[in-house]
């Protein structure tokens, strides 16, 4: 059996033991922990001795082991310190019908925690990354990783929050939460927003991953069919992005035929499943965008007018600087530059934006279209200025460089 | 008549079940599968003679939790046993002629290496109204 497929294997029963250990045991905190030892005992006892008959039901029992010796030295230390662990019972008790899995990324999830800490939870409880793997994946320090895990199983500890599912009220809501966490680690690996690096395909992977897991378990979702498609698509351009030396290509001048096929035709057969089927929520609305370039044989053939329509429907949604940005863009395609850059001046007066090099960078590209070469050399600069990631700063002063104004 | 057989252990015990040294030795894994072998047999001959109603064993006493009202509000305490502390750690119900019987099965569930070592019988009854 090869470390890949024994990787592959663990990975996707890491949520599944888990689960079961804190049905029958309780001690969220402590039964992660457990967990991942017993992850990494089966990859050292696995190659070795052979796969067990039934790997699920030997890494339950190895995390349950492992279990009771965590709280057996958590017990002694509190009875040295006197303290006693006492809890009062919540008055709502679970729902009964629930997959662990869901339940585990809700809890992850729980909007008590900082979004750094849902995600770090997830990708170790959920998706079974150790904490060394996550903290290269988000280029902090192993012991900072730490801290945020350890901090963040606290507060789930001492929240009581019962191993089921939230009360049918909050499950929207809370579901959504889970979305946006699979959303933030999608873009951080596509998008990083530091480091030498423009990508870490390791995080999109893991987010795709996760999002498909979420998918099997509601497919009735529309959103949840929408954030995968969306992801789908937009990493389905990954190999036409940068260049061989690791630089930013934009999607207009992109060699669309690098463009995987195969995710392409997933992520337009998920939006053409979900459009029709409910209300229209801004994961499928950013889908549909996405499959409108993905279908595009050119940037000059793309539908512009569609994804500006679409653009508006998403501000109708939510109140988004990045989306009244990329309808600017959508518009100027449209309607020509002037009618975007006059959409930009509105948006240079949200602090939330304004000085992001992102809208720089828009109103560079802007006035190049419109010839204005000077100013757009100096919004290139100045977005550049202001990017965080090397080979984005690299990018723009190349575009600042080309418009020589002499 | 039903009659509960019970066993006792401390953590301490459990330990030695699996192979943790502590004041006591740690068990081999040729003794815990004699230990395993002679339980299969004791109940297989029970079941067989229709005496067996139920024989479990308890996970380590760490897991236990104990509940008690406070204000009307059910409180938990986890793991409120000391380490040495013998608590339940298996019972065997049985349904036989006598309690000299029940008594006699009981015996035989006493590991006659473990210097001390005591089961507890007790008959089961049937309603409250035996009392």
């Amino acid at each position: 059996m090869s470390a890949d497929r024994i990787e592959d294997l663990l990975r996707r029963l890491a949520p599944q033991v888990l689960g079961a250990v804190v049905r029958r045991y309780g001690h969220f905190d402590l039964a992660e922990d457990a967990v991942q030892e017993a992850l990494l005992a089966a990859t050292t006892h696995w190659p070795r001795d052979g796969e067990p008959d039934n790997p699920k039901a030997w890494l339950i029992k190895a995390a349950s082991r492992r279990l009771t010796d965590l709280l057996r030295s958590e017990q002694a230390r509190q009875r040295r310190e006197d303290a006693v662990a006492q809890w009062t019972l919540p008055e709502q008790p679970p729902a009964q019908q629930y997959d662990d899995t869901l339940v585990l990324l809700l809890m992850c999830c729980h909007p008590s925690l900082s979004p750094a800490s849902q995600i770090a939870l997830t990708l170790r409880a959920v998706g079974g990354l150790t904490t060394a793997e996550i903290a290269r994946a988000f280029l902090v320090p192993e012991a900072t990783m730490t801290r945020r895990i350890t901090r963040a199983k606290k507060s789930i500890k001492d929240s009581r929050m019962p191993f089921g599912m939230p009360p049918e009220a909050e499950r929207a809501e809370r579901l959504a939460a889970v979305l946006h966490v699979l959303y933030l680690i999608f873009t951080e690996g596509y998008a990083a927003t530091a480091g030498p690096l423009l990508q870490r395909a390791e995080l999109t992977a893991e987010a795709i991953r996760l999002t498909r897991m979420v998918h099997v378990l509601l497919p009735d979702d529309a959103e949840v069919t929408g954030l995968l498609a969306l992801m789908l698509l937009t990493d389905a351009r990954r190999p036409a992005r940068t260049g061989a030396d690791g630089s930013l290509i934009p999607m207009a001048e992109q060699d669309r035929t690098l463009w995987n096929a195969g995710a392409i035709a997933e992520g337009l057969a998920l939006v053409a499943d979900a459009l029709p089927r409910s209300v229209t929520g801004p994961y499928q609305l950013q889908a549909a965008i996405a499959a409108v370039h993905d279908e595009a044989p050119s940037a000059n053939a793309t539908d512009w007018p569609q994804i500006a329509a679409l653009y508006e429907l998403l501000l109708q949604l939510s109140d988004n600087p990045m989306v009244s940005l990329n309808h600017a863009v959508a518009v100027a395609m449209t309607d020509g530059p002037q009618a975007g850059l006059d959409r930009l001046v509105e948006l240079e007066k949200d602090e939330r934006i304004g000085d992001d090099h992102r809208l720089h960078a828009v109103r560079a590209h802007l006035l190049e279209m419109a010839g204005d070469r000077a100013a757009a050399r100096e919004s290139y600069e100045l977005a550049a200025r202001r990017a965080t990631s090397i080979p984005v700063q690299r990018y723009l002063n190349g575009r600042a460089n080309r418009l020589d104004v002499r | 008549m039903k009659y509960i057989i019970m066993m006792y252990g401390s953590q301490q015990d459990y330990d030695v079940l699996v192979g943790k040294p502590t004041d006591k030795p740690a068990m081999s894994p040729e003794d815990i599968a004699a230990m395993h072998a002679y339980m299969a047999k004791f109940n297989n001959e029970l079941e067989e003679s229709g005496e067996l109603v139920d024989a479990r064993g308890l996970s380590a006493p760490v897991h236990a939790r104990r509940v008690q009202l406070k204000a009307g509000a059910p409180v938990v305490t986890d793991g409120p046993y000391p380490e040495t502390q013998e608590v339940l750690a298996g019972y065997t119900i049985v349904e036989c002629e006598s309690y000299d019987r029940a008594t006699e099965l009981a015996s035989r569930l006493i590991n006659p290496d473990a210097e001390g070592e005591y089961v507890d019988v007790r008959p089961v009854l049937d309603s409250h109204e035996d009392l």
